[in-house]
This record gives C-alpha cells, sequence and structure tokens, in this order.
C-alpha cells in the first residue's frame, strides 16, 4: 500500500482519500486504525450536550467518579469509565499515567523526571500531568509499542 | 508492575551477591589485606544481598510515597537490622571492635551503588521516552 501526500493550498479541511480495487487486510488494518482515530465521543459541556474528536483530547481524568475530557478550549464530562476508554482507545495512543488520568501521547510535548522519580508530563497546550512511578513502566512499554507499530 | 518478584528474586540475590564479593576481593587485592575470616565473611555478604533484595522489593508496596523519604526508610530499617544482626552476633560469639562501623560500610556502600544506578536508569529512560515522543511529534 502507497502513502501519497499531497500540498493544497486553501483548502477548508484536511481530508483522508482512499483508492482501491480490493480492500486486503493490510488495508483494512489502516482503516481501522482511522475510524478509530476520527472517532467523536459525546459528553456535556456547560449544560449542553456536545461531540468532541477523540483525537483532540489531551487527556480523560476521574474525579469524584465522574470522568472529563480536556481538550484545548473545553472540558467535557461524560459517562464512561476511565478503564472503558482504555479498552476503545488504548490502541491509538492512550496510555494511563496514574489510578485517575490517561493521556493521549499525540498530545505529549516531552517528559521530565524528578528527585522523587515520578514522571513530569508537559503536553502541548502547556498543561503538566503527573505520573505516578507505579504505571512508569507500563507507559514506557506502551510508547515502544506505538513507535514500533508507526513503524510497520 | 513489581520490578522485584518471586522469578527474579534469585537472580537478583546471585547478581548482587557477586558484585559484592568481586567488590570485596578488589578491595582487598588494592589493600594487600588478607581476610583470615574468608569464609564467614562470604555468608555474610551472601545474608546482605538476601537482606537487600527482600527490602528492595518492599518498594514495589511503597510506590505512593514520595520516593527519597522511601529510600531513606528502607535504609534506616536495613541499618537497624544490621545493628542488631551484630549485636545478636557480639553477644553469642564475640565480634572485634571495629565490627560495627565494618557492616554499616558493607550495607551503605553497595545501598548507595544500587541507588545511583536506579536513578541514572530512570533518568535514560526518560531521555529515550523523550526521543520516542519527538519521532512520533515528526511522524504526525
Amino acid at each position: 500500500m502507497r502513502f501519497i501526500k499531497t500540498k493544497e493550498k486553501g483548502i477548508p479541511e484536511n481530508y483522508l482519500e482512499l483508492h482501491y480495487d480490493e480492500i486486503d487486510d493490510e488495508t483494512r488494518e489502516y482503516i481501522s486504525r482511522i475510524d478509530k482515530t476520527l472517532t467523536h465521543i459525546e459528553g456535556t459541556c456547560d449544560g449542553m450536550r456536545v461531540t468532541v474528536p477523540v483525537s483532540d483530547v489531551l487527556y480523560f481524568e476521574s474525579v469524584d467518579r465522574r470522568t472529563f475530557a480536556y481538550t484545548e478550549s473545553r472540558t467535557v464530562e461524560f459517562r464512561t469509565s476511565l478503564n472503558k476508554l482504555l479498552d476503545s482507545f488504548g490502541d491509538i495512543g492512550f496510555i494511563r499515567i496514574s489510578k485517575s488520568a490517561v493521556v493521549n501521547v499525540y498530545k505529549i510535548d516531552r517528559l521530565q523526571g524528578d528527585l522523587n522519580m515520578r514522571v513530569i508530563i508537559f503536553l502541548k497546550n502547556g498543561e503538566k500531568l503527573i505520573m505516578n512511578r507505579g504505571y512508569r513502566k507500563e507507559f514506557f512499554e506502551e510508547l515502544e509499542r506505538i513507535r514500533g507499530k508507526n513503524k510497520a | 508492575m513489581k520490578l522485584i518478584n518471586r522469578h527474579n528474586f534469585l537472580s537478583l540475590v546471585c547478581m548482587s551477591f557477586t558484585l559484592i564479593v568481586c567488590g570485596k576481593l578488589l578491595l582487598e587485592k588494592l589493600m594487600g589485606f588478607t581476610d583470615r575470616h574468608y569464609t564467614e565473611n562470604i555468608f555474610t555478604c551472601l545474608a546482605f544481598s538476601v537482606m537487600i533484595t527482600a527490602v528492595l522489593s518492599l518498594h514495589y508496596y511503597l510506590q505512593s510515597f514520595p520516593l527519597i523519604p522511601v529510600l531513606i526508610g528502607q535504609y534506616l530499617a536495613i541499618i537497624g537490622l544490621v545493628a542488631g544482626l551484630v549485636k545478636l552476633v557480639d553477644a553469642v560469639a564475640g565480634t572485634t571492635s571495629d565490627a560495627m562501623w565494618q557492616m554499616l560500610l558493607s550495607v551503605t556502600v553497595p545501598y548507595v551503588i544500587s541507588a545511583v544506578i536506579y536513578y541514572v536508569s530512570f533518568f535514560r529512560q526518560v531521555k529515550k521516552a523523550n526521543i520516542i515522543l519527538s519521532e512520533l511529534s515528526e511522524a504526525e
């Protein structure tokens, strides 16, 4: 399968177009990945129902048994547990970093270790999150797996 | 996930025992010292290796606490055990006047070395993760 990137000036929205004769296993795999990435989640923000693309979510956090998704511009509350979120979106870059938070690796700017061996996660929007020591190994393994998958 | 579990406990004891004994032999060679209690000391090294690995394995259960107090607490626990052991042996069979100092040194040196290795491996892991993250950002 070939991947062709074409720069087009002035188009209103980026788009992907698939040209095929028959959908083989490799293409099917790419489609399933893209489908999940383009998935929207539905929740409430300021009392109004809203939908947010999963790929826009910086991180999910569970506070007082309520789950929130944080994007650059808003906070959306929805009725799904963090475990269910990981089941659904774990393979598109969401990794648990503490008992109450799941981060989108594609929204991480950099990591920094502190003296207590906790990892400080700097997000691309400037926010900081703390990764507990207990989730570090799992996080790094998952990061390696994502890199391997992206190289494949 | 446990760093030290029942599957790797023995191999970690063997590794630390080998490193401690090699260090002891090298130090003795450099100082031109002949150990008159070689057999007893080798078994003491083994006992320490088991004890230190056992204390470090508790690290998993203490991860919700800040690391530095945990490391200091673990060190104090080992030192307490060692001091008790030396006192016991002294009461039963008698020890040399600097036995306590020697034993404390025998625990402190490998403990500090292990802590340094642990820290270095952590910061290397973070550095490697940052490389992966920048690769992912470039691929986007």
